[in-house]
């Protein structure tokens, strides 16, 4: 039932996405030069798709019904033999996704201010940290090697360059 | 006579130190992704990507088609012993390969899965070298038109074979398709949906969003559930060799399921995992002992394990061929190409055949270094397993990063990849499959170019796509495609109404 109502948000959502994206395509400026099939062209049929396409999978979710158990046997037989993706079921641990999902964006915001070495380790450390403390000793080397000397062969084996930050002053 | 210049043309390239060390590494880091559970083909041909930025083209594609092959292998390998499949395609060889693996058999099931893979991706590689010149030339007649009817097939082929519903797996390559319009248009110059972002004016980088979707929405969906389910891992008892009984119910099997395989990934261009199970299926029709089938019979692990290789091995045909991804890994690889400056179809074959030939001799030189690689090693890999999850999910975090920001040096980019994790998990809870977005992407932009050239000849008439034959059976090939989940249901109706009368 939970995920019916996951489903139920996620098809307004997309009928949502797809009027926004057909809007903007609406807006998409014409060349001067006349041709056969505008910029805005395909751009108008895939949102036209796109909404179509929600609102059918809007239908099937406000409309459902509980699916027969032959039914679902056989679309999970289906599932299987084409291989489709696991279901994603159940509760979600939402305090430790929120965290690291935070250290994500955290790191994406340091990664050029504080280069790629020190805030590679921080966030290395504070992932680590946070999802397991036994191992804190042989994490922290693993920290050091994955950020500083992984700068080190990028930069002056594999002269790739990676933002240095305060490190720039020592030559990195 | 041309064949054989071509031959050794190609084990000319391939055979360079630089290209063996490159094939060995691609191998070698391939078994590793197999092997890993969570880090399917897929997110580990996208993490690697980056690696390639400095390689040249031919360089580039040799180590892909290692990492390709070599997870290919290596999720057999968790299959029998630890009853966890690495990737979808060895689902089924978990059934026969766990059990034969419980009674003290683990090492013959490893040899056969082995053997049945390394001659399987040599077949499909001898079919690329025999056919994939043939296709080509036919391909070279199409024209605007036929291109853009065969990447719809293509588009509903992966689609239908997607997810559990069609209207989901079309939302999701809409969604693609969508992301492709991005950027600057290249025929008028006019940009669209950049929102006056200068950086957006290029469009999204594939890559970003493939590490997003494929990688970060991985980690995300394991740290939901962090709970470690506890793995019963059996050791190898006895010694790795197949008796001469094995080996007689080993090479009917074989054949069969890369026969099988070669048919469902190379010609039909459906993907490994249906291989697989279509080789299974098969092995429970005919084989002499399909009662022990289930139960820990060779066969079970031969059959699924041939397939699937011959599989992927005929999925490149497809892209090398024609342009056309037939699954998701290939999508991605497809990309790469692109980014390297390379465009997969028919010209390859003409214009760039040190590229095609060294790929195709790589191949066969990654499939024996596979063989010495996964026997004799299997000991090590099972160990990969012992790596923390925790320790894991924050490696992937990392390399997400590194590659992602060495593409373009963007910290934006960072963010969009989040972003795409996120949204990749939403999709995840509602069941929507991420992989159709891929090929969505990859193919878009020369999608909507090649069905503005064809207007451009019909004077803008859409009656284009179906009067040229071929186009119009690439457009019936695709509705066959799209509808196939539906045909039981179709067929129960008329039945009714046929008996009701």
């Amino acid at each position: 039932m939970k995920l019916n109502k996951e489903e139920r948000i996620a098809s307004l959502v997309l009928i949502v996405g797809s009027l926004a994206y057909l809007g903007v395509g609406f807006l998409i400026p014409m060349p001067t030069l006349k041709q056969q099939l505008g910029p805005d062209a395909f751009p108008k049929a895939i949102g036209l798709g796109l909404l179509i396409l929600s609102c059918i999978y809007a239908f099937q979710v406000f409309k459902s019904r509980e699916l027969g158990r032959a039914k679902a046997e056989e679309i999970e037989k289906r599932a299987a033999i084409i291989g489709a993706e696991e279901k994603v079921e159940g509760r979600a641990d939402l305090k430790t996704m929120g965290f690291m999902l935070s250290v994500m964006v955290l790191y994406a915001f340091l990664f050029e201010h504080l280069g790629y070495a020190i805030s590679t380790f921080l966030a290395f450390m504070a992932g680590c940290l946070y999802l397991d403390r036994r191992h804190w000793v042989r994490d922290t080397v693993i920290a050091i090697i994955a950020s500083f000397v992984l700068q080190y062969i990028f930069t002056v084996y594999l002269r790739v360059k990676l933002p240095a930050g305060p490190l720039s002053a020592l030559g990195l | 006579m041309e064949f054989w210049q071509n031959v050794t043309l190609g084990f000319g390239v391939a055979a360079t130190p630089m290209n063996l060390v490159l094939c060995l590494v691609g191998v070698f880091l391939g078994t590793i992704i197999g092997v890993l559970p969570g880090i399917g083909p897929m997110t580990g041909v996208a993490l690697l990507i980056p690696l390639t930025f400095s390689l040249t083209p031919t360089a580039a594609i040799i180590l892909m088609a290692g990492i390709y092959y070599g997870a290919m292998y290596g999720g057999s390998t968790t299959s029998i012993l630890v009853n966890t499949p690495g990737e979808s395609a060895s689902v089924v060889t978990c059934i026969d390969g766990y059990e034969m693996a419980k009674k003290g058999r683990a090492g013959p099931a490893l040899a056969a899965a082995a053997i049945g893979s390394f001659v399987a991706g040599t077949f499909a590689t001898l079919m690329l070298m025999i056919f994939g010149p043939w296709i080509a030339k036919i391909a070279l007649n199409f024209g605007p038109p036929e291109f853009f009817s065969l990447m719809v097939a293509g588009l509903t082929v992966v689609t239908s074979l997607a997810g559990r519903s069609i209207v989901k797996a079309l939302l999701s390559t809409f969604f693609g398709l969508a992301i492709a319009t991005m950027g600057i248009d290249m025929q008028s110059g006019v940009p669209r949906f950049t929102f006056g972002n200068p950086e957006l004016m290029d469009g999204l980088e594939f890559l970003t969003v493939a590490i997003g979707l494929f990688a970060l929405c991985e980690v995300l969906v394991n740290l939901a559930n962090m709970k470690e389910a506890a793995q019963e891992r059996l050791s190898i008892k006895g010694g790795l060799w197949m008796s001469k009984e094995d080996w007689k119910r080993f090479i009917p099997s074989c054949i069969r399921g890369t026969l099988a395989g070669f048919f469902v990934g190379g010609i039909a261009g459906a993907g490994a995992a249906v291989a697989s199970f279509v080789s299974y299926g098969l092995e429970k029709k005919v084989s002499k002992y399909r009662d022990e089938l289930g139960k820990g019979a060779i066969e079970g692990v031969t059959g699924p394990e041939s397939a699937n290789n011959a599989a992927a091995g005929g999925a490149l045909i497809h892209l090398l061929c024609l342009g056309i991804p037939g699954s998701g890994t290939t999508a991605i690889m497809l990309g790469a190409l692109l980014m390297l400056g390379l465009q997969p179809g028919p010209l390859l074959f003409q214009q760039q055949p040190q590229f095609v030939w060294g790929l195709i001799a790589s191949m066969y030189i990654g499939n024996v270094m596979l063989l010495v690689l996964n026997l004799p090693l299997v000991g090590m890999w099972v160990k990969l397993l012992d790596v923390p999850l925790y320790l894991l999910l924050n490696f992937i975090i990392l390399f997400s990063f590194l590659g992602v920001y060495t593409m373009n040096n963007s910290a934006q980019d960072l963010f969009i990849m989040v972003g795409f994790g996120v949204i990749g998990y939403l999709m995840k809870r509602v069941d929507i499959p991420a992989s159709p977005i891929i090929l969505g992407i990859v193919l878009g932009k020369l999608m909507e170019e090649k069905m503005r050239q064809s207007l451009v000849i019909s004077d803008g008439s859409m009656m284009i796509f179906l009067t040229r034959p071929i186009s119009l059976f690439l457009l019936l090939m695709a509705v066959v495609s799209i509808t196939n989940p539906y045909w039981k249901d179709i067929g129960r109706f008329f039945r009714r109404r046929f008996s009701a009368r």
